[in-house]
């Protein structure tokens, strides 16, 4: 068939593609290529001045601490609370297995944190943070403790952070844990207790070896999702005290979009996209295998 | 498995329930405490567990501080947003399943999309802030709906492309036979096969544009354009103790996503399973 008719034959099919694969083009393959380029620049959005530096940019960014410590902070970030999330999922999810009384709402509650929008609950964090009125000094200083700077010590601000990801998105581990669960059939458990397996055994050889590709899935998404904070760290902190709470996303804002520093930011992007490819080329590889 | 029969009368059980409620829905019960509160009450240093005096001035301050508009903001850009990616992704992804494009492009296509998906968005902002502002969409909603494409549209695809792919291509032969053009086929066999897939994508890519903060950050400068998430941090940034307010526009956010929760449940593992495994 000669490429014209081919094309004329199928042209519906690429028709209907189309629209989707030049938005796509237009929002993230020419920006991506816009930031390749700039990385290799100086440039000063609100001066002007534009000087090719080659690498320059990379090996002042490696170097440099506070971009050390974007980094560190976001794995620390990404690390404790994807691994606490999921850990407190799957407890969740054995415990509250199988059928009780007022199971479905109970799951339609649980879900709630997922659901209000990130910002009001960051609002609400924030009030109970808060170092004089807040409820959870108040709570401590009836116990007789001492008050705790949750959000204004350099030592608690980024777990203090990690532990609202954590109230927020355990759901989400729960929930697709249980999912997984809910497929096991039935009989798997019954064989496995007639052979006399205790229900720590059940739970390790069996339950947790079965879902253990879901529980990978949720770990990847989590790991992709926590890397990206940003809304948290901007209504939350605003990456202090000091650089306590800086991540990448919020270091690139702020070289971009206060310091207007186009060359820097870009090499802190690249990098960043380096690292999330890195970190998702296990993930791409998984889904592409389930695809085929 | 013992554990599970017992279920029902250990107390033990029912004590770590309760204790999940209370974690889940306390921040929750607070947001609602504290936006009935009277100002000078929430600036106590003993916090009240219920309000000594309830007070609806907190919501009438809030809806006489042009809150509707700014909700009404984030309204038309959350269902833009979405109805853009849906009729989109609904062409797309009925290509991508049937059509074998040359050089592997529906392999391709996916994967591209699936890596925006995993890209930290902040990534793509100056080039997209440049872009946006040399044709005029900076400080427009429009400019919101199009730079919102980066999240819904990749999430789209995904979602309908898994849901379409469980439906049946015999009807679409037998209606082929008959003599349907392919427009007709489309709309009025396929589509309505994927209903339920395709309401579950559109309530979940609402939700995650009515939460976006990021590029409204960017993107929005006069104060009668900003969405809920904005509104939300100016008030935590401005004004640090105005937490009465602050938490009714907290939950007059709330209560129209939190509607859609038993819907959510009910989808968002099946959701996750067909676009994710």
């Amino acid at each position: 068939m000669s490429p014209g008719k081919y094309l004329r034959k199928n042209s519906f099919y690429f028709i209907i593609l189309a629209p989707a694969v030049i938005l796509m083009a237009w929002l993230t393959l020419y920006p991506v290529i816009e930031v390749i380029g700039l990385s290799f620049y100086r440039y000063n959005f609100i001066t002007g001045a534009k000087t090719f530096v080659g690498l320059g940019n990379f090996i002042q960014l490696l170097q440099e601490r506070l971009f050390q410590e974007a980094f560190r902070n976001t794995l620390i970030f990404s690390v404790t609370a994807t691994a606490a999330e999921v850990t407190l999922g799957i407890i969740l999810a054995l415990i509250f297995e199988g059928q009780f009384a007022g199971k479905k709402t109970f799951m339609t509650i649980a879900i709630f944190p997922m659901m209000i929008s990130t910002m009001v609950i960051c609002a609400v964090w924030k009030t109970l943070y808060h170092y004089d009125i807040g409820l959870l000094n108040y709570i401590l200083k009836t116990a007789g403790s001492e008050p705790v700077g949750w959000l204004i010590s350099q030592k608690n601000a980024l777990f203090s952070v990690v532990l609202v990801d954590i109230w927020q998105w355990t759901p989400f581990a729960f929930l697709m844990t249980q999912a997984a669960m809910s497929s096991i059939p039935y009989e798997t458990y019954e064989a496995a207790s007639i052979d006399g397996a205790r229900y720590h055994q059940s739970v390790f050889r069996i339950t947790l070896p079965i879902i253990s590709s879901q529980i990978l899935l949720v770990i990847m998404l989590r790991t992709i999702d926590t890397f990206k904070l940003f809304g948290k760290v901007y209504a939350l902190t605003q990456g202090g005290p000091g650089n306590a709470t800086e991540t990448l996303s919020y270091y690139i804002y702020r070289e971009g979009f206060s310091y207007f520093n186009l060359g820097r930011a870009s090499t802190a992007s690249l990098l960043t996209l380096v690292v999330v490819a890195g970190i998702s080329l296990v993930y791409i590889r998984r889904i592409l295998k389930g695809d085929a | 498995m013992s554990a599970v029969k017992q279920k029902g009368t250990n107390p033990l059980f029912w004590l770590i329930l309760a204790l999940t409620l209370v974690v889940i829905l306390f921040p929750v019960y607070w947001i609602v405490a504290t936006s009935l509160k009277t100002p000078l009450e929430v600036i106590q240093p003993n916090p009240t567990l219920f309000p000594r005096i309830f007070t609806l001035e907190n919501y009438q301050t809030v809806l006489q501080s042009g809150f509707l508009k700014n909700m009404g903001n984030s309204l038309i850009v959350a269902v833009s947003a979405t109805l853009l990616s849906l009729t989109l992704s609904f062409l797309a992804a009925y290509a991508l399943l049937r059509f074998r494009f040359p050089l592997a492009f529906n392999s391709i296509f996916l994967v591209w999309i699936l890596v925006v998906k995993i890209l930290p968005p902040v990534v793509l902002a100056i080039p997209l802030y440049t872009m946006f502002n040399s044709l005029g969409l900076i400080n427009r909603l429009l400019g919101l709906v199009l730079v919102y494409q980066v999240y819904t549209l990749p999430y789209c695809i995904w979602m309908i492309f898994g849901f379409l792919k469980a439906v049946p291509i015999t009807f679409e032969e037998a209606a082929l036979i008959d003599g349907a053009g392919r427009g007709y086929i489309l709309f009025h066999i396929v589509m309505p096969l994927a209903r339920t897939g395709i309401i579950a994508t559109s309530i979940f890519s609402i939700i995650a544009a009515w939460d976006e903060f990021l590029f409204a950050l960017l993107f929005i400068r006069t104060p009668s354009l900003q969405t809920l998430p904005l509104v939300i941090v100016n008030y935590i940034g401005e004004y640090e103790t105005m937490w009465g307010q602050l938490m009714g526009i907290g939950l007059l956010t709330t209560l129209p996503v939190l509607l859609f929760s038993s819907f959510v449940y009910k989808y968002y593992t099946k959701g996750f399973s067909m676009s994710l495994k």
